[in-house]
């Protein structure tokens, strides 16, 4: 069949040549949503409140968008552990409105199951992914991590990120959020996420009246305007998070790009890496696990809810955190023996439940 | 065919120019890569906030100015040859073969590709200018350093020709691609940081809230304020 060394390679070819066809086709829908090809809607899933997260409890005193990973779909998030994290979350900052009704991945929160032309494609996907098998399922991560590039390119970024920043906004005023005041807001993007939500972080903060804060978590995120936009970005760092190792691809986030936007944030104190010890990136060990690795140790996912809880905590209280980089949170933000006490009281997970991440 | 000349086979850029509707072929690849360009760089059209109606049109116009830019192309490469190297060769099999070494611009679309555009555009842009070195070298029957030192005149010609006698020309073809986009496409992918789809708030309430957040947050006060103070309010 094959008649020389070429030809060998056509079907390899064939197959690359096929990604970056897709991968060049995923700008249109954020250049079409500019150009006003599909409305100025916003979608909503109406994903129902559990009783803490996605509910206004009293007078709120700030506001937390959870933006998650490349693996979901809607507005829904899927991942157990995610679920546990906003739980464990909004039980640590009582006085927050906990949000992650988002879908992140879309200019207009429309989720990749609600599309009019090929819905059927990301339900199959979305089937295989959860009853395997999984390589299928793997076509959402693809398709997310697209727009994730997206978020990052300079000759669209400004356009998905002002489409993102009016999909937060519009789910802030869903839950009752007042631009007029000075309430704190935390955009939380977690690992690809974080992109979205620094880049969001650039336009909102022209909208609404009090801080705009970036959490970054696991996050991978290139040197973006968004930075200095923010009114401070927190970057929590698993020490065996691997995943940090795609930073590089980003040239604006190395040393020597000394004016790029991420090293002036740095230098002006804008931004704070938060070390989170031995976690990783996702799955086991990582900033959400929700079962302990060692006896006596709080399962991860209490660990980084009580680290964002307490950061906070600090910035409602006006005292934000604005320590430098590479500042440990046991330093930062100390533990006391109260604060242990909550850490042990995590409930028991059924961890018979698939993860989507 | 395209294959070939994409691994840039000098026998396949001799080939085309007695081949029987060889010009007709290349003028095929022209037409492609014009079209794929234009889509590449649609994001133009986009920004300008092109109605879906237009944008078909406008890719059209796009393309077809794209062969203006061939036949020029193909006259200063004809010209410089003649000026430097005093080689006459037949104008049509020149047209052919520098018409097929337009074929790597087929895949110029790839450069939409976000993040990784910018990488592509500058492969394309390599790639091309060796397949055009190739093409003069096979078509007007020189040596490669004078191939290179044609298709280099004959692009300072371009270059020259747009900036003077092809000003009207150049206002004509922008007169066409604004009329059939049916807006004005006076925004540029640089102006797109200071785009914002919505009024923001006026500048002074803008500067009184930054006030205020720099005092929350307890920054310096000689820092400045960075970004989002220049706009270009589109109201949708």
């Amino acid at each position: 069949m094959f008649t020389g060394p070429l030809d060998i390679l056509i079907i390899p070819l064939a197959l690359v040549l096929a990604f970056f066809l897709w991968a060049s086709l995923a700008p249109f829908e954020t250049m079409g949503w500019w150009a006003g090809w599909f409305g100025d809607k916003i979608y909503h899933d109406n994903v129902p409140s559990d009783g803490i997260v996605r509910a206004v409890r009293g007078h709120p005193a700030c506001y937390v968008l959870f933006l998650s990973g490349i693996g979901r779909v809607s507005g829904h998030t899927l991942s157990f552990r995610e679920q546990e994290f906003l739980r464990q979350l909004a039980l640590r900052a009582p006085t927050a409105v906990v949000l992650d009704d988002i879908f992140p991945y879309s200019v207009n929160n429309l989720a990749l199951t609600g599309q009019p032309i090929f819905a059927w494609l990301w339900r199959w996907a979305l089937d295989r992914k959860r009853n395997g098998p999984p390589l299928a399922g793997y076509l959402i991560n693809i398709r997310n991590l697209f727009q994730v590039a997206i978020a990052i390119d300079h000759r669209y970024a400004p356009l998905y990120n002002q489409a993102m920043a009016e999909v937060v906004l519009d789910s802030l005023l869903r839950y009752q959020y007042d631009p007029e005041s000075p309430t704190p807001i935390f955009v939380i993007g977690y690992s690809g996420a974080a992109q979205m939500a620094i880049g969001a972080v650039t336009y909102l903060r022209e909208w609404v009246k009090g801080p705009v804060y970036a959490v970054s978590l696991g996050g991978i995120f290139s040197s973006d305007p968004g930075l200095l936009a923010a009114d401070h970005v927190y970057h929590l760092w698993g020490t065996r998070d691997s995943a940090q190792v795609w930073r590089w691809l980003f040239p604006g986030r190395w040393r020597i790009c000394a004016s790029s936007e991420w090293n002036r944030a740095c230098r002006h104190k804008r931004v704070t890496v938060v070390p989170m010890p031995g976690m990783g990136h996702t799955g086991h060990g990582g900033y959400l696990d929700v079962k302990s690795r060692a006896a006596g140790q709080p399962p991860h996912v209490c660990l980084t809810a009580q680290t964002v809880a307490d950061l906070i905590r600090h910035a409602v209280a006006g005292q934000p955190v604005l320590t430098p980089l590479w500042t440990a949170p046991i330093s930062v933000i100390p533990h006391s023996t109260s604060q242990i006490a909550l850490l042990d009281d995590c409930p028991t997970i059924h961890y018979s439940e698939v993860e989507h991440n | 065919m395209i294959w070939q000349a994409l691994c840039l086979n000098p026998t396949v850029y001799a080939g085309i120019q007695s081949a029987p509707g060889g010009l007709g072929f290349a003028v095929a690849v022209v037409l492609l890569a014009g079209f794929s360009e234009a889509v590449g760089q649609s994001l133009v059209l986009f920004l300008n906030r092109v109605r879906p109606a237009r944008f078909g049109l406008a890719l059209l116009i796009a393309t077809l100015s794209h062969i203006a830019g061939y036949v020029i192309w193909t006259l200063t490469i004809w010209v410089a040859a003649g000026l430097l190297f005093g080689v006459h060769a037949p104008l049509l099999a020149v047209a052919s073969a520098v018409g097929l070494a337009y074929a790597p611009q087929i895949f110029s679309f790839f450069i939409l590709t976000p993040y990784f555009g910018n990488a592509f555009s500058v492969l394309l842009s390599l790639w091309s200018m060796l397949a055009v070195v190739m093409a003069v070298r096979i078509g007007v029957g020189l040596q490669t350093w004078q191939a290179v030192l044609v298709a280099s005149l004959g692009w300072l010609l371009l270059q020259v020709m747009q900036r003077t006698i092809g000003l009207p020309l150049l206002h004509i073809q922008r007169w066409m691609a604004a009329r059939a986009a049916g807006v004005t496409l006076d925004l540029r992918p640089r102006d797109v940081l200071r785009l914002r789809r919505h009024r923001a708030r006026t500048w002074y309430t803008q500067l009184e809230s930054w006030h205020r957040r720099r005092g929350f947050i307890g920054l310096p006060p000689e820092q400045t304020p960075v970004g989002g103070q220049t706009h270009v309010h589109r109201t949708p």
